[in-house]
């Protein structure tokens, strides 16, 4: 990046908003995931008319512009693979609206995910999604990734919460999508289109969402199952029962060894726990739900069944999903977490493929996950600086993918194709899919300035 | 080969374990305060990764981030990893001194305690009008930051032990030093030779004092090992007053901020709680309380080194205690007390002080 371009982007942001300092470079050079590369410059945007500013010096001066949130994202959204500039829009942070009548909430993109949450609660609403990251996420990086979390089966994904937006197009162009409507079938679905998108075709600087009331009672409950096949069919049965659990979340034989070894919480090792949550506004709602789920599970062989009597034994319940991640990331140097979703018919058959691709590829794999919405996240842990095993990983990711594609799902529920998954992006898409996505990407942003390397699309 | 950096290679698998999930993020005050991520455990991770890679040099440049760290440990506490982070930045610090790398602030602060026997270099300490050096049950430890900077924190203290009848005495107490381990550099053993010699000549059997970081050292650090081996109960002065019934009662809306030294670093979440909830029954957390609690911005020689956003840390604090509508902000650290009396704005109106300061209006009243 030339001196001049740099001083064009300080007189757009001010110095304080502008960086070219070594520091800050490595440590923009990277998000949550394990890929890396250093950019030339890091901004700090305040407003819309500075995001379109700098995106307009982009197309002139032709430099790549990676959006960032938080950097949590676990695909490399966030890495500038190709260099350039990294815009930062968390100190875009304001809460510019919250009407409950309306049931909207209007954020800009920089609000981390559990400032909109403190900031609802007063009012008894919430915004459903709850990503893991809700602590540190930004809406904003919600919106690019589509982001899920342990509430899918039943409240969805960020996508179904967003009414409208602000986005600076590639070009440079500022475009509004959506209203604040609770309906509306004006036009193609625009706002659809930039959920989700990874910073390819536009920046969002304003968000409109729909908020919920928030379920004030709930009622948790764990069972173990010694068969895999049991606890698939529990799985099924529970989400064919009439009710929508709130959570249902599943943890593989290998996680709860992983755990064990771990912890001293002594969880059974058998072939599969699954942890549900039952919601509503009376507990009574929240309990009949739960005894529709505790009859689907001794339908299916459950080989013990605790429902909690408390909040406090509900925690204890929630102990072991919970420690999934930090164990699992502390006994190898490094891991992969993946988000295959399948139907939920097939949460079983993929359970197993996992641990066939495990043994014939030789790699540590563990399942955990959302089992509700067929989101499982197998984590292989392994040692990066072992190039051997690095190659066995390599190809249990692709056994994965494939295997999820097989089972008619798809290679990511929530964590999106970044540059981790760029290079499958035609085993699952069409050939002519792949050519009206680029063909999107083309009159968003003709000259690929915006998070150029990601999603297979400058081809 | 020899090692370049071994204080770094002690860490070097943790510095490795850090996932890049960026939890560390969620209550970091630095990070908060400027939303910039090479300046929270993140990006400070990363650095060292690089520095252990050889791809980075350990030098000027990292200065201003790693040298930019209150040591308060809210990133540990968040950290899935388990990697501890105020621990690697102490060795990183330590290295860089070493390296003739540092910040003139934290250099400062050594060359200081060589000279004096306290960190502000002041030639007068405040004689509180108490008796130093005798024989009695309890020695009283003020702290640097209690004997030069909040005299009136300290007068509260000493007013309480006074009207509790504790059998204490004072010493000629000089810079506990413990805060050099922190800055790159170490403790003075002279200084800690003088603080145990003068506690022991007490023949005190239990050492009660006011500052969490001076608590934390004495309890801690290897140079103040002969207190512990003489079996002396070394407590911070809100575990002295816990479970005492002191007859008090205000209908303030109170909270409390949990000083990291106590909090994170010792786990002495409760004992004041307990204290001021059977004083104060209008009692409200803040926001982010416990282990989750927002640094006040003064640790880790951030405040004389980056004194600017030192005081936007302390800033964010504050409005946390203006959104919970409490009358009274109270806490058990002198150093908190005075970075956030400083940051105050006039227009809010809460009053800061410390535990003892606001019994002791209560006594006075009443």
């Amino acid at each position: 990046m030339k001196p001049e371009t740099k001083d064009r982007l300080r007189a757009v942001v001010g110095e304080a908003n502008f960086s070219d300092k070594l520091i800050d470079l490595v440590t923009y050079s990277s998000d949550a995931s394990p890929h890396l590369h250093r950019p030339e410059a890091a901004i700090w945007a305040t407003s819309a008319e500075q995001v379109q500013a700098i995106v307009q010096l982009a197309n002139q001066e032709d430099f790549p512009v990676t959006v960032r949130g938080a950097g949590t994202g676990l695909s490399g959204l966030s890495v500038p693979a190709k260099g350039g500039l990294v815009l930062d829009l968390s100190r875009m942070d304001q809460i510019l609206d919250i009407n409950i009548t309306d049931r909207v909430a209007v954020v800009q993109p920089g609000v981390i995910y559990a400032d909109l949450d403190n900031a609802l609660a007063p009012h008894g609403y919430f915004f459903p999604p709850d990503p893991g990251s809700s602590k540190v996420c930004t809406l904003g990086g919600n919106v690019a990734t589509n982001a899920g979390g342990v509430k899918g089966a039943k409240y969805g994904t960020t996508r179904d919460y967003v009414l409208g937006l602000t986005v600076v197009l590639g070009d440079g162009s500022i475009m509004r999508t959506g209203n604040r409507a609770m309906k509306s079938v004006s036009g193609f679905d625009l706002t659809r289109l930039f959920v989700g998108s990874e910073g390819v075709l536009g920046i969002v600087t304003e968000i409109i969402l729909k908020i919920n009331p928030k379920p004030r009672a709930n009622a948790t409950t764990l069972a173990v199952f010694d068969d895999l096949e049991d606890a698939g069919r529990a799985v099924s049965g529970v989400m064919a029962s009439g009710v929508v659990p709130s959570v249902l979340e599943i943890l593989g034989r290998e996680t709860l060894r992983a755990i064990n070894q771990n912890t001293e919480l002594n969880l059974p090792e058998v072939d599969a726990m699954l942890l549900a949550e039952t919601d509503g506004y009376t507990q009574g709602e929240a309990d009949y739900q739960m005894e529709r789920v505790v009859e689907q599970f001794r339908a299916h062989n459950a080989r013990e069944v605790k429902q909690a009597e408390s909040a406090a034994q509900a925690a204890e319940l929630w102990k072991a999903r919970k420690s999934c991640v930090p164990v699992l990331a502390r006994i190898r140097p490094s891991f992969i977490l993946e988000d295959i979703t399948v139907p939920i018919s097939q949460v079983a058959a993929m359970l197993r493929g996992v641990q066939e691709i495990a043994a014939r590829q030789q790699v540590q794999i563990a399942t955990f996950g959302h089992a509700g919405d067929g989101n499982l996240h197998p984590q292989i842990i392994y040692d990066a600086a072992d190039p051997e095993e690095s190659k066995r990983v390599e190809a249990a990711v692709h056994d994965l993918f494939q295997l999820a594609l097989d089972l008619g799902g798809t290679l990511t529920g929530e964590h999106g194709i970044g540059l981790s998954k760029a290079a499958y992006m035609e085993m699952e898409h069409d050939p002519v899919a792949m050519k009206l996505m680029r063909s999107i990407k083309k009159v968003c942003d003709p000259n690929n300035v915006l998070n150029p390397g990601k999603m297979a699309l400058d081809v | 080969m020899a090692e370049q950096y071994p204080h770094l290679e002690k860490f070097r698998d943790q510095i490795q374990r850090c996932s890049r999930c960026g939890f560390c993020q969620a209550h970091c005050p630095v990070f908060g305060g400027t939303r910039r991520p090479a300046l929270n455990a993140r990006g400070k991770m990363l650095l060292l990764k690089e520095v252990l890679e050889g791809s980075l040099e350990l030098n000027d440049e990292l200065v201003e981030s790693l040298f930019q760290c209150t040591t308060c440990a809210s990133c540990t506490s968040n950290c899935p990893s388990g990697v501890d982070v105020p621990a690697i930045i102490k060795a990183a610090r330590k290295q860089m001194v070493g390296l003739g790398t540092c910040h003139p602030a934290f250099s400062g602060m050594d060359q200081v305690l060589d000279e004096y026997d306290n960190i502000y270099a002041e030639d007068e300490p405040e004689d509180f009008d108490r008796v130093r050096g005798g024989k009695a049950e309890v020695v009283y430890f003020i702290g640097c930051v209690g004997q030069y900077r909040e005299e009136d924190a300290t007068e509260a203290a000493l007013d309480l032990l006074d009207h509790l009848e504790v059998d204490y005495t004072l010493i000629d107490e000089v810079c506990c030093s413990g805060v050099l381990e922190d800055v790159g550099f170490s403790i003075k053993p002279a200084l800690a030779r003088k603080n145990i010699e003068r506690i022991l000549a007490t023949g005190a059997k239990t050492l009660v004092t006011g500052c969490p970081y001076c608590y934390r050292t004495f309890s801690k650090q290897e140079a103040y090992a002969p207190l512990r081996e003489a079996g002396l109960t070394i407590v911070h002065l809100s575990q002295f007053l816990a479970g005492r019934d002191l007859g008090l009662r205000s209908d303030l809306k109170v909270t409390y901020h949990d000083p990291c030294d106590l909090g994170r670093h010792c786990g002495i979440y409760e004992e004041p709680r307990q204290t001021i909830k059977a004083v104060a029954p209008n009692f409200v957390e803040l926001a982010d309380h416990h282990q989750d609690a927002l640094c006040c911005g003064a640790g880790g020689g951030v405040r004389g080194a980056y004194a600017k956003n030192s005081l936007a840390m302390a800033r964010r604090r504050l409005a946390q205690v203006e959104d919970s509508g409490a009358e009274v902000l109270l806490t058990e650290c002198n150093s908190c007390v005075h970075n956030l009396s400083n940051a105050k704005l006039r227009a809010q109106k809460f009053r800061v002080m410390t535990t003892p300061q606001f019994l002791m209006e209560l006594i006075e009243e009443s």
